[in-house]
């Protein structure tokens, strides 16, 4: 009786941490969200730019895109709200638009068409993958320590560790 | 009379100054050298408080940690480093799955738990068929370990187990590269609840968390199991024919210990905000050793007291070394070396006063034994 009490009280902890564990993953999944001001062509219609789009996120301005600009914020989680503030003409009215999205997990970068998101059109056509075209090259040199952070030689690779840890 | 009475009474005040000061040696030379070196590094109450919350947030869990093997009497646990490969590893792939925030490191924490129980297992059996001589053995153990770690680290990571970010790999395509970022969950803990007060940031989230753990600790002790590990320190074969399972016993005191460090690392790695790969860990266990010994802790005998001094006076040396070095000598590299030396120095006399003090103890038990033989002759 005793010993199947226990086993039952670990499976149960096992169970609730990998639970625990699967809602962590999908709570903190990450995102990096560009927003493209950039003309877009769909099934034959050409959606223009307006003369300027601010972009707030959580009631703090994160870009101010002009033609052919891009702007980028991170997010924690699905869900992400954004409320996009529209100049169309230069010296024209603003026109402000909430908007909010169910972010996919199966991508890091996800890029959004403003001009086709304010003309309404469907998530096919505003949103597509980032892809870098860039090869990053992260600095490896670039390693915050603090005076026990030893290289693989045993040897103190910081020169003043302690203010950028402590940043 | 009078002057007899007062005469014995400073004579045991004396002992008693002389006996304080030699259990507490340790302590009391880290607070002379805080005291010399204070004023000489120039630096201000703010600056050195703030520096040494930052760091008691960040240190404090993983030395605690060193608490279950001395309750168990197997020493400084110098093993804890596989803990903090395991914390690691956890890490590593939280940061390939791209999960930020609280949500990373809690996922990092749970996901760090089956790797540390399985290298705890391991380091516990060895420990039990290496008795008395469990320090050197778990220290060893930590270097084989080690190789493991890099082995699956540097050649299995991307072909073997899937790595999808090449900002993780090595240009090579596998392996993962000698620092990873965590700048998406870089002190998130330590930020979330944080109070600032007087330019001093207090990192209340950590503080509750090594708080909690704290309370557990001392709830620990009180346990069936907790008594089984203090009666296992005090004498295994007491505690086995007081009908303990000695061996497994031990074995969880060194799993427990395992698993601790494996969250405590991920606690220290969120507070640096990257990882050095191929390196974090290595000498994470020699320092929180030391620091635990310089809080007045001995290898049979540790008490969070000891973890929490050890810690401030510790840090606050490594803090002012450096700069107390430079303005004293004019290189301020004379201060690193000091203190690194200091650390691995407080060990070695930690290690030797241990083994003086109980080879007293056995000569003492000796002499007082032959004595009572001889008047038993006598009579």
């Amino acid at each position: 009786m005793n010993r199947t009490k226990t086993l039952l009280i670990r499976v149960c902890t096992v169970l609730v941490l990998a639970a625990i564990a699967v809602l962590m993953y999908f709570l903190g999944r990450g995102h990096t969200v560009y927003f493209d001001n950039k003309k877009l062509e769909y099934n034959g219609t050409t959606y223009d730019t307006p003369y300027k789009v601010e972009v707030y996120v959580g009631g703090e301005r994160i870009a101010k895109l002009y033609d052919r600009e891009r702007g980028a914020t991170t997010c924690i989680g699905a869900n992400f709200s954004m409320e996009l503030v529209v100049t169309q003409e230069k010296g024209g009215s603003e026109q402000t638009f909430s908007y909010s999205f169910k972010l996919p997990y199966s991508m890091d970068g996800i890029v959004y068409n403003l001009p086709g998101l304010l003309a309404g059109l469907p998530e096919e056509a505003i949103m597509s993958e980032f892809v870098s075209t860039v090869e990053e090259v992260p600095a490896d040199e670039e390693v915050v320590t603090d005076e026990f952070g030893m290289t693989m030689d045993g040897m103190d690779e910081s020169a003043d560790p302690d203010s950028a840890a402590a940043g | 009379m009078n002057n007899k009475n007062t005469n014995k009474e400073s004579v045991s005040f004396g002992k008693k100054v002389l006996s304080f000061v030699q259990n507490n040696s340790v302590p009391l030379m880290f607070v002379l050298i805080c005291i010399i070196c204070i004023p000489i590094s120039g630096f201000s109450v703010s600056y050195l408080v703030n520096e040494i919350v930052t760091r008691m947030g960040r240190n404090i869990f993983l030395i605690l940690c060193l608490l279950f093997p001395i309750m168990a009497g197997m020493g400084l646990n110098f093993g804890m480093t596989l803990g903090a490969m395991a914390g690691e590893i956890a890490l590593i792939f939280v940061a390939d799955w791209q999960v930020w925030g609280i949500p990373g490191v809690v996922l990092a924490m749970i996901l760090s738990i089956p790797f540390s129980v399985l290298l705890g297992m391991l380091c516990g059996k060895l420990l039990n068929m290496s008795k008395g001589r469990e320090m050197i053995t778990s220290y060893i153990i930590s270097f084989f370990i080690n190789g493991v770690y890099q082995l699956i680290v540097l050649y299995m990571m991307g072909p073997v187990i899937p790595i999808k970010h090449f900002s993780l790999k090595l240009p090579r395509g596998y392996g993962i590269r000698n620092t990873v970022s965590l700048l998406n969950m870089r002190q998130c803990v330590d930020n979330l609840l944080a109070v600032n007060i007087g330019g001093v940031k207090i990192p209340v989230l950590t503080f509750i968390i090594i708080a909690l753990f704290c309370l557990f600790i001392v709830w620990f002790r009180k346990t069936k199991l907790g008594q089984d590990m203090r009666a296992v320190g005090q004498d295994m074969e007491v505690a086995r024919d007081a009908g303990i399972k000695v061996e497994r016993t031990r074995i969880i005191s060194i799993v427990m210990s395992t698993v601790f460090s494996g969250i405590g690392m991920i606690i220290y790695l969120q507070n640096m905000g990257n990882i050095a790969t191929y390196s974090s860990h290595s000498q994470i266990g020699m320092f929180c050793i030391a620091a635990l010994l310089v809080g007045g802790a001995s290898v049979d005998r540790a008490s969070i007291g000891n973890v929490f001094l050890g810690v401030i006076l510790f840090h606050t040396m490594f803090i002012v070394a450096p700069s107390a070095g430079a303005k004293i000598t004019g290189d301020s590299m004379i201060g690193e070396y000091f203190r690194v030396f200091v650390s691995y120095a407080v060990i070695t006399v930690a290690l030797i006063m241990y083994e003086t003090k109980k080879r007293k103890q056995k000569s003492r038990l000796g002499q007082q034994l032959a004595r009572e033989q001889l008047e038993e002759e006598k009579k």
